[in-house]
């Protein structure tokens, strides 16, 4: 997959709130972050991407082919999403069968689906809990639970909604490295965040959104530096962009090591 | 989110009762087709109530409940009609059937009586919502425990649909088809009811916990964020029916 | 005698072979605000259903030791008497909604309802706080209809609406919007400077540098160390603890920004700035 396209989508929940109205929206193979205020609709666009939701007003487009035919299921072994919370998504009493489920579906035979779940398991270190209830683990556990049974089904564009939420740092470390590794396989990854240092450290573009339109589309490191434009939609700038600041420095730095390098070497 | 329940918003004078005076209203109607077994009395009654619906603005949406009992009406009227023990006076025979009047009689008034539970209960539950219902209980003295399960129970349905949704979603995000064809659909069913059920437990767990952490089991008075609605006419409606069901009650045995 | 006192704490869950809460024991004093900190699965999420009651009330499995809150001991008074004093703040908000009341003003009375609040304060206050944490807008939604944030903004608003004195919140705004987290943990502030007694736990380091009186570092159910945010950001070993300080600390270490002659580093962004042009 090479871009997925929005064109003059609007969708609603009610009839007196419009979420879209004519949003237009391409992704492709930069690794993208969706940053904006509780509330945006960023939710909503994720589960329209994936067919969950039906927009009301225009398509969208896979390699500038419509998907508007395709059912959920059929889209599922193109895009995946972990959803935004855990709990929605898992269904079964045991952990392996969880994340065997989405491959199983779209054709593997068990023992593939058995290994993919396995390696998916691996790669959040959770190989461990494979025979545990799904109920029984914290809630970072399921939302780990949740992505590696996405990730098992090996598709073509994942969608994370908020991954990084309630994660410690090696569970952060742990999902960069994925995002890392599937930017790598030529994969399209798009990821919704509250998290702007982790957005900043770990993503080539950025998208705000605020209520339901794109203020800000651009390179990572020009987004972060829109200060009144980030506050205006609620956000904040990373921490050490603010440290910079603070310490009287224009420059835009988004990553601790530069902030870091420069003062070593302004002393 | 729809309920389990009947009730139907309007506004109208019905709605506005005090729903402890609907109760108390089915309760003696009722017991007004005992205590007074005539037919025209009851018809009677049946009037009033076939009045208080269509006062109600909810006549339509009782007849398809009436329409409902019509099936155990007509069967009481042949059963009765053949084979009452008093059977004694033919009316009429249809081939080999013979129906006498007796039966015909006894037929009549519990098909009158059948009308009135119907109909009387269509008044309450048709134009009573049952979150006011349980709180004028509540209020009353009934336990809020008591009053959070019937709420539930009225929730089953809502609640696995919800569920139910929210599974499917799950399921379908992950390459199972729950679209399309008939076959697909009901193929989708079967996998969808275990998760379903036990999704459904757990929560039921997780809300209880819920509720539990916002004091519900406190010992405390409780009070109301909604104003207790003014019921005007109360006491007067009440103090009615009370009276004629005491009336039929003095008739009955001076009679 | 301290508002909670949590003595020798051992607590495992039903099937399971390994403590979760392995020999706890501190107190924390009125108006205090207490950070706990840890890795996933260190244990925070369980001490907090401790310190409210859901432990051993909810959960059962093997319980020892004692936990007191406000002159209570939480084994042996009922969930409803616990709940006059302390409210949780759940780390999934999803876990918050009752589920008994059809828009999110009725949720937030619930509470109050229970309390026996009389009917111009209920209003006074579910206004004042739904306003507070800026759901006031979507107050006639269903709160099943809410987006992510705006949930764990109803459940914060709940809980606060019944002003308890004790307030225990696990991961507040983890899924909140960087403003409305900050928005969040200044309201904090307030309620301590008040008197609440606030235990908080959180991921984001720099909110705990700021706002926390005392840390506690949780690994593996056991406590390592309760002492101020700067001697435990600034502990040599915390990584072992899978536990990063805030990032201004990090930039502290590598440029040696410390308070004079000692072993600590600054954990706010004023602090630093402080040490570093006194330098
Ligand atoms: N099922 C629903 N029914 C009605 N309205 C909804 C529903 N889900 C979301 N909304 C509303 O649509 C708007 C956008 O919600 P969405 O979940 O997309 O926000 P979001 O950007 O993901 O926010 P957050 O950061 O809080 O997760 C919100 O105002 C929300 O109240
Ligand atoms: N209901 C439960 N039944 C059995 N085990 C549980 C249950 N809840 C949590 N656990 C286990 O207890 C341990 C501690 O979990 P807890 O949720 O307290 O961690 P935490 O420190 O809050 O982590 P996080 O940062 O992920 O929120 C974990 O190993 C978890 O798997
Ligand atoms: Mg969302
Ligand atoms: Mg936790």
């Amino acid at each position: 997959m090479n871009t997925f396209e929005l064109k003059d989508v609007a969708f609603s929940y009610s009839l007196d709130i419009q979420i879209f109205d004519g949003l237009d929206l391409t992704f492709d193979s930069r690794t993208t972050a969706i940053v904006g205020q509780n509330g945006a609709g960023k939710t909503t666009l994720v589960k329209l991407m994936k067919g969950l939701l039906k927009p009301s007003k225009g398509t969208l487009l896979i390699d500038g082919d419509s998907i508007d035919k395709q059912t959920a299921a059929q889209l599922s072994r193109r895009v995946g999403l972990v959803f935004q919370n855990p709990n929605d998504q898992i269904f079964k009493t045991n952990v392996l069968e969880e994340v065997m489920f989405g491959p199983l579906n779209i054709g593997m035979s068990r023992n593939e689906a058995e290994k993919a779940a396995r390696e998916a398991l691996r790669k959040v270190d959770l190989e461990s809990k494979a025979e545990d209830n799904p109920y029984d683990l914290s809630l970072s556990e399921r939302k780990l639970i949740a992505l590696s049974s996405i990730l098992a089904m090996d598709t073509e564009m994942i969608i994370f909604d908020e991954p990084t939420m309630g994660q410690d740092f090696a569970g952060k470390e742990k999902i960069k490295a994925i995002i890392e590794e599937l930017h790598t396989e030529g994969k399209l990854v798009l990821c919704i965040l509250h998290d702007m240092d982790f957005a900043a450290e770990v993503f080539e573009r950025t998208v705000v959104m605020n209520q339901g339109e794109i203020i800000l589309d651009g390179p990572t490191r020009d987004v972060f530096s829109k200060k009144e434009v980030l506050e205006k939609a609620y956000l904040e700038q990373p921490y050490v962009t603010q440290i910079a600041h603070a310490l009287g420095y224009d420059e835009s730095f988004i990553h601790e090591s530069e902030l870091i390098n420069f003062l070593n070497k302004n002393d | 989110m729809n309920t389990m329940t009947l009730y139907v918003e309007k506004d109208s004078p019905v709605h506005h009762l005090d729903p402890l005076v609907k109760l108390l209203y089915v309760v003696a109607a009722i017991a007004l087709t005992y205590i007074l077994p005539e037919p025209l009395f009851i018809a009677g009654v049946l009037f009033v109530t076939l009045l208080l619906l269509l006062v109600g603005k909810v006549f339509r949406n009782s007849l398809p409940i009436l329409t409902l009992s019509l099936f155990l009406i007509f069967s009481l009227v042949i059963v009765q009609g053949f084979f009452h023990p008093d059977n004694v006076t033919e009316l009429f025979s249809l081939g080999p059937l013979v129906f006498y009047e007796e039966g015909l009689y006894v037929a009549l008034i519990l098909v009158l009586r059948v009308l009135v539970m119907i109909g009387s209960f269509s008044v309450l539950i048709l134009t009573t919502s049952p979150d006011e219902m349980v709180e004028r209980l509540i209020k009353k003295g009934m336990s809020p425990r008591i009053g959070h399960v019937i709420l539930s129970v009225l929730q089953l349905i809502p609640q696995m649909r919800a569920t139910t949704s929210k599974i499917t979603d799950a399921q379908r995000s992950r390459g199972m088809e729950t679209e399309g064809s008939m076959l697909t659909r009901i193929k989708a069913f079967f996998p969808l009811m275990g998760p379903v059920v036990l999704n459904s437990l757990n929560e039921t767990k997780e809300r209880s916990i819920a509720l539990e952490m916002r004091g519900f089991g406190s010992s405390m008075k409780k009070t109301f964020l909604n104003e207790e609605k003014q019921y005007p006419y109360n006491k007067l409606l009440g103090g009615i029916i009370i009276a004629i069901v005491i009336l039929g009650i003095v008739w009955r045995v001076m009679a | 005698m301290s508002i909670i006192e949590v003595e020798q704490l051992k607590y495992r869950y039903p099937d399971l072979t390994d403590l979760v809460l392995d020999d706890l024991s501190f107190s924390v004093e009125k108006g205090e605000c207490l950070g706990i900190v840890g890795e996933n699965t260190a244990g925070k999420s369980t001490l907090c259903y401790a310190l409210a009651g859901l432990i051993p009330h909810f959960y059962k499995g093997a319980y020892g030791g004692k936990v007191t809150v406000n002159g209570l001991v939480v084994r042996e008074h009922e969930i409803a008497d616990i709940v006059e004093n302390i409210g949780l703040v759940f780390e999934n908000p999803f876990s918050q909604m009752t589920g008994a009341k059809k828009t999110v003003y009725e949720e937030v009375a619930f509470g109050l309802e229970n309390l026996g609040l009389d009917r111009k304060e209920m209003h006074r206050r579910i206004e004042q706080y739904l306003k507070l944490l800026d759901v006031f807008a979507v107050k006639d939604k269903n709160p099943f209809d809410l987006s992510g944030g705006q949930m764990q903004r109803v459940a914060i608003a709940s809980v606060l609406a019944m002003e308890p004195d004790v307030l225990i919140l696990d991961e507040p705004t983890s899924q909140l919007d960087p403003q409305g987290s900050s928005e969040v943990f200044e309201v904090i502030e307030q309620l301590t400077e008040k008197g609440m007694t606030i235990i908080l736990v959180e991921h984001k380091m720099e909110q705990i540098a700021q706002y926390a009186d005392r840390v506690l570092l949780l690994h593996q159910g056991r406590q390592v160390a309760l002492d101020t945010p700067e001697k435990i950001f600034s502990r040599v070993d915390l990584k072992d603890f899978g536990v990063t300080p805030p990032v201004v600390t990090n930039i502290a270490k590598a440029l040696n920004v410390r308070y004079p002659d000692s072993e600590l580093y600054p954990v706010t962004i004023e602090e630093f700035k402080r040490l570093e042009e006194a330098k």
